[in-house]
């Protein structure tokens, strides 16, 4: 069993609703965006490329099949799970920001602060609060946790707190366009190996040779 | 008396580190101008910097006892105590950096051994017991008075010391290339930074580490012993090592960017430039202030004079300094996630990257990420500095580094 997801980006509308539904459900302190949509071309984040289309593509982490975060980490806080996906033990990380430097993807964030005090800076009304409530722990190791602890590394854990209760990632099941797929990579007849196979499915940054587990869709050609 | 200045002055900086270190502890990284997309800093830097001056003790046992150069002998136990001094002080220029600093035991109970990380903390803590063991098996024949209470009881200290000193040397000069390769394998195992990713750079660390790391040495050994007649072939020798060495160091440098530069791949053009433009005048003083130094020192008159010594080495040093502050800024001021977007000509284009630090007047997500320490990272870092002079002074008064009686 390999956990991977392929990201439709004909499908992706840019509403970015993934990345806020990822953002609540994992509670992440100001700043932090464990998922992120982006719109190559552009000058400016979040704005239409100056020439040429405009497609959106969402970001997160992918899961290394030979992942640099995993081989750096000096304590084996970032470790596999058994379905192939990258998670980080949120009790034993010591923030040394080794696997920051190491991932081509910018896709691992730090708790700077005080997580409490960081989503305050959001000014939100009061008695609002967000992220799932329970922590999650996997073999005993803690994987998530509404509130990290300040000075520790934290990313994408492919919700596997909900992959315990038989529920999608936060980002597939809040997508509106239906255009994220979970499932076996190693399977070849899995819905998601089918679309990577007919639809020339392909990865980012395929030459740094870290085989990454979120494949991704082209879109058609759209003129704007 | 001056001793006593120094050390009351690096007492109170060692002080303020302390404190700024406390509160950066309680209220966390955010007291940083650190970021998620620029992740490492002064800090990180301030490793490679002390590791390289911890050279020092490498070229002076090896050159003296497994090359037979006699006139070195004098300044042997400096060579080991700024040895020892600069490697503590590496370790301590990297705690500041460790966001949970209390966890650290876990690099004993888990320790991943695929993690460069890992061996460096090995190798460093082994070449710091090295240093420490070499620098007492010199001091031996000296432990007298009120120190023979620490002092081996055996027949004949000096020759004790000189055979075991020979045993050790061909081990430590092993360990201290090691911390300079090893030291350099945390950057340069990294493809995800193109700036690192480069085979020259361990052959590079270790160069480099012998042009400072004998100017630590020397700037020690000019201002305890000065410039008498007898040490005069040593200085030469001493300058000689950190010309070629700097020399060496600078080949290799322009070497890897002569390779980028002509074959010009976008990537590393941008991290060229990113040193080239942005920081153009670090480059400038990281190239040319040790190149002044080296030329200083070649002048004979030069070497005669303990304050021209001190300045030149010094110079020397800021240079070396500079050039491990820029092992940064080409690292992170370029995001590596950049491709060129599919149905775009010509444009390659970076993924915005989630700061971290949230602030309604500024964008959340960047794409340059421009970094200056804050003052309390330059306070933990002169600190540190300061413990390196601290300990060297304070042994320098106690302890029989200078030898009192000279044959």
């Amino acid at each position: 069993m390999r956990r991977g997801m392929v990201i439709d980006l004909e499908k992706c509308i840019g509403c970015r609703s993934c990345a806020v539904a990822c953002k609540q459900h994992n509670a992440q302190p100001a700043g932090n965006w464990w998922n992120r949509v982006v719109t190559p071309g552009s000058e400016f984040h979040g704005v239409a490329p100056v020439k040429g289309k405009e497609l959106f593509l969402p970001v997160s982490c992918q899961h290394c099949a030979n992942a640099p975060c995993e081989k750096v980490c000096p304590v084996d806080a970032t470790f596999r799970h058994t379905d192939g996906s990258i998670l980080v033990d949120l009790e034993r990380c010591v923030g040394c920001r080794y696997c920051m430097a190491a991932c081509p993807y910018g896709v691992r964030q730090f708790n700077w602060e005080d997580p409490t005090r960081s989503v305050q800076r959001y000014e939100y009304q009061d008695g609002y609060t967000y992220g799932h409530p329970k922590q999650y722990r996997l073999n005993g190791r803690l994987v998530y946790a509404p509130l990290r602890a300040k000075g520790v590394v934290e990313k994408c854990n492919f919700c596997v707190h909900y992959q315990a209760q038989g529920l999608d990632p936060a980002c597939v099941r809040a997508c509106p366009g239906k255009a994220r797929f979970v499932g076996d990579l190693d399977d070849p007849n899995s819905e998601v190996s089918r679309m990577i196979r007919e639809m020339n499915g392909f990865n980012l940054l395929p030459e740094k040779g870290t085989k990454p587990s979120v494949f991704y869709l082209p879109p058609k050609r759209k003129e704007v | 008396m001056s001793k006593k200045i120094v050390l009351v002055l690096t007492g109170l900086m060692m002080i303020a580190g302390f404190a700024a270190w406390v509160l950066q502890y309680r209220e966390g990284l955010i007291l940083t101008d650190l970021r998620n997309s620029y992740s490492w800093g002064l800090y990180v830097s301030g490793l490679a910097f002390f590791v390289g001056n911890a050279a020092g003790g490498l070229v002076l046992s090896s050159l003296i006892y497994l090359f037979g150069v006699t006139a070195l002998k004098p300044f042997a136990r400096i060579g080991a105590l700024t040895a020892f001094a600069n490697v503590t002080a590496a370790m301590l220029a990297i705690l500041p950096d460790i966001g949970q600093p209390v966890r650290l035991y876990n690099m004993l109970l888990h320790p991943k051994l695929s993690s460069p990380l890992v061996w460096d903390v090995g190798v460093l803590n082994l070449y710091a017991i090295l240093s420490l063991v070499y620098l007492y098996l010199l001091m031996l024949p000296d432990l007298k008075g009120p120190l023979a209470r620490i002092a081996l009881k055996v027949e004949n200290p000096s020759e004790f010391s000189e055979k075991w000193a020979r045993r050790i040397a061909p081990f430590s000069l092993i360990a201290a290339i090691g911390i300079h390769v090893v030291t350099a394998w945390i950057f340069s195992t990294q493809g995800a930074r193109e700036w690192w990713h480069s085979a020259v750079l361990a052959p590079d660390f270790v160069a480099a580490a012998i042009a400072s790391g004998t100017s630590v040495v020397m700037v020690v050994a000019v201002l305890v012993y000065g410039v008498k007649e007898e040490f005069r072939e040593a200085y030469r020798i001493m300058s000689l090592m950190i010309t070629v060495s700097l020399l060496v160091h600078i080949f290799f440098m322009y070497n890897d960017y002569f390779i980028q530069a002509w074959y010009g791949a976008s990537e590393s053009m941008e991290t060229l430039s990113i040193t080239f433009k942005d920081y153009l005048w670090a480059h400038a003083f990281e190239v040319l202030a040790p190149l002044a130094a080296v030329l200083l020192l070649s002048r004979e008159k030069v070497r005669t004079s303990a304050s021209a010594v001190v300045v030149s080495c010094l110079l020397l040093i800021a240079g070396i300094f500079t050039h491990r502050f820029l092992l940064m800024p080409a690292a992170f001021g370029k995001i590596p996630l950049t491709f060129p977007p599919m149905g775009l000509q010509g444009v390659e284009w970076s993924v915005p990257i989630a700061s971290g630090r949230y602030d309604p007047t500024v964008d959340t997500f960047v794409t340059h990420a421009h970094y200056f320490p804050t003052g309390i990272e330059i306070t933990i870092f002169l600190a540190v500095l300061a413990f390196a002079c601290f300990l060297i002074t304070l042994a320098v008064d106690r302890l029989p580094i200078v030898k009192k009686v000279q044959s």
